[in-house]
């Protein structure tokens, strides 16, 4: 067996080198920079850093390619993965800044972005594997550094205890990915992921696929659902949103999560798209449970933290109801479904860290996350709590808010491919999620609260007032005009001609 | 008798599943991270058995890979545990009740 070497095309990853410079430079400024520069000069790189990495990304807009032997990918799916983790990663820094330097955490700037940094790396790379070897090692990679940032507060019990809860249930959950990709090299011969499609449409042709084949899929599926906090393998979400510093669980709620989504059509769509009679009906059933039990758990929550932890279990409903409706017939799958998801991810991102930034913001005035500590908020301060209605009523689902848009378009995608029952479901769950999230902001605007202790310490908050304006605007304009995220997103579909065109060389 | 890749798949998934009762029963946080790592070693031999029958390098280099995160994982979970006990914490999951709804 001959190996051949080839030069990697570096332009090709020039979003993810930018990162990686970006987490090295970071950690460095970190070791060397006088203390009291940190704020100011580590964020500042931050943001300049991510902005970078979002202009390379989008000069490749259209391109398509592989690399470092089919490693890495360059795909509609890809760019669009990428620029929503980048977006999440900017977010995150204009809400962290001022939460690490002055409250909780007080951990030090450099070393918080710098495994920000890091698991933003780690989804990036998942979002453009090639090869399950990529998909794991770019799973873990984002999910090490969200356990450390879980556990970041490490003064406080809770966030310890948090951090350890969500690190042995990842463990445990990359170990069952593991064995299930491992099942899955067996029955193909291959780790690539064109390479496992080709063998399995060779061998399958009309015929059920072979037990360690069905084996390997399953564990796969129950060790991403663990990553992405699907019902019945969410039960580390609560205790891990709710022990994580605020911006962080905002953080993870969005970025492993994307991750954990790119590594599902990854491995399903473009490796396994053969066998999909046989995960849409599970990815089907899970999103199902997974939407009703997030919601109606959410209804006895009393924390605005948890409650939201809650909240973002039926999101991954959501998410997973658009992968059902894959549905590949004669090799061709339903255009809208994964399109779908991939426009709920850049929604979902705007408006769920939006609410987890107006928590910090509250939390920035010396209040808590329970819900009596927002009781009245819109009397004391209006503008964060008009914010914070805007976000509830767009996670909500409610037009003309991104989040009305979509829903929208997962439920046109499930009735494309005729899961009528699933779409009502949505919209059943909807209605569910009506009443906790509009009990926050009932309690905003018409409750007093009994104990006027407003002159609390404040702390100084210019960045995360921007970041929430940021995604105000986001969460009302980026709804209206969806064509172009929606058209950018239908690119995903070219991931499968790259295995064709290498086909016919 | 001649071992076959089957004899091998057969320990691993022995292997496998003493790991997973292990960390679905035990109590000590360090011994469930033992029986994690037990659990990544029994993939590592699926894999090489895999690579082995289907004369093919993935299998090896993959688990090189799963091994150098397995590393990184333990780690950090002991730096976890470690920042825990200066809490005066034990490294017991019956005592990780303080966050309830």
């Amino acid at each position: 067996m001959t190996v051949h070497l080839e030069n990697p095309d570096w332009g090709m990853v020039l979003p993810q080198l930018i990162v990686l410079a970006l987490a090295i430079v970071v950690s460095l400024l970190d070791a060397f920079l006088p203390r009291e520069k940190h704020f100011t000069v580590i964020t500042g790189v931050s943001l300049v850093g991510f902005g970078a990495a979002i202009v390379a990304l989008l000069t490749q807009k259209g391109e398509t390619g592989e690399t470092f032997h089919g490693l890495f990918r360059l795909d509609g799916l890809s760019i669009f993965m990428n620029l929503v983790i980048l977006i999440a990663a900017v977010l995150t820094v204009l809400i962290s800044a001022s939460y690490v330097e002055y409250l909780d955490s007080k951990m030090g700037t450099g070393e918080f972005y710098t495994l920000v940094t890091f698991a933003v790396l780690g989804a990036m790379l998942t979002a453009s594997a090639g090869d399950m070897i990529m998909i794991y090692v770019g799973i873990e990679l984002s999910s090490v550094a969200t356990y450390i940032l879980t556990a970041f507060a490490k003064r406080r019990g809770t966030s310890l205890e948090g951090g350890l809860k969500y690190f042995m249930l990842g463990l445990f959950a990359s170990a069952i990915l593991l064995y299930g990709m491992a099942w899955i090299y067996g029955s193909t011969a291959s780790t690539g992921l064109d390479a496992i499609n080709a063998s399995l449409t060779a061998t399958l042709s009309g015929e059920d696929a072979n037990a360690g084949m069905l084996f390997g899929l399953l564990l796969v599926i129950v060790g991403l659902g663990f990553k992405l906090a699907a019902v019945p393998f969410h039960f580390w979400t609560p205790d891990a949103y709710d022990g994580a510093p605020t911006p962080v669980t905002g953080f993870m709620s969005v970025v492993p999560k994307a991750a954990a989504v790119a590594a599902m059509v990854r491995m399903m769509v473009q490796g396994l798209d053969a066998l999909s009679d046989d995960w849409t009906i599970v990815l089907a059933v899970l999103a199902f449970v997974t939407m009703l039990f997030g919601n109606v758990v959410a209804i006895s929550q009393r924390d605005v933290k948890r409650m939201l932890a809650y909240s973002s279990i039926a999101h991954t409903g959501y998410m997973l109801a658009g992968l059902a409706a894959v549905q590949v017939v004669d090799g061709v799958a339903n255009e809208r479904s994964v399109s779908s998801v991939l426009y709920y991810l850049i929604s979902y991102a705007f408006m769920n860290i939006g609410a987890f930034a107006v928590i910090v913001w509250v939390q920035h005035r010396g209040q808590g996350t329970g819900l009596d500590d927002f009781s009245g908020l819109a009397s004391r301060s209006p503008l964060p709590a008009l914010a914070m209605t805007i976000f509830l009523v767009s996670l909500m689902g409610i037009p003309p808010t991104i989040g009305f848009y979509g829903k929208y378009y997962v439920i046109v995608a499930l009735l494309d491919a005729n899961m009528l029952w699933l779409a009502i479901s949505i919209v059943v769950a909807s209605a569910i999620s009506a009443y906790f999230y509009l009990r926050v902001v009932a309690v905003m605007y018409f409750q007093e609260k009994a104990a006027d202790d407003t002159d609390r310490t404040v702390v100084p908050s210019t960045l995360l007032n921007v970041g929430i304006l940021v995604m105000v605007v986001g969460v009302l304009a980026l709804g209206l005009f969806s064509g172009p995220i929606i058209n950018l997103a239908n690119d995903w579909t070219n991931l499968f001609s790259i295995a064709a065109s290498a086909a016919g060389q | 008798m001649d071992l076959t890749t089957n004899h091998f798949l057969f320990v691993s998934a022995a292997l496998f599943v003493i790991g997973m009762m292990g960390v679905l029963t035990r109590r000590n946080i360090l011994i469930i991270f033992m029986c994690v790592e037990m659990m990544v070693a029994a993939v590592g031999i699926t894999l090489v058995a895999f690579s082995h029958e289907t004369a093919t390098i993935n299998g090896q280099v993959f688990f090189l890979f799963a091994l150098a995160v397995a590393a990184a994982e333990s780690a950090v979970g002991l730096a976890i545990v470690v920042a825990l006990s200066r809490q005066g914490r034990a490294p017991d999951v019956e005592e990780m009740q303080t966050l309830k709804n």
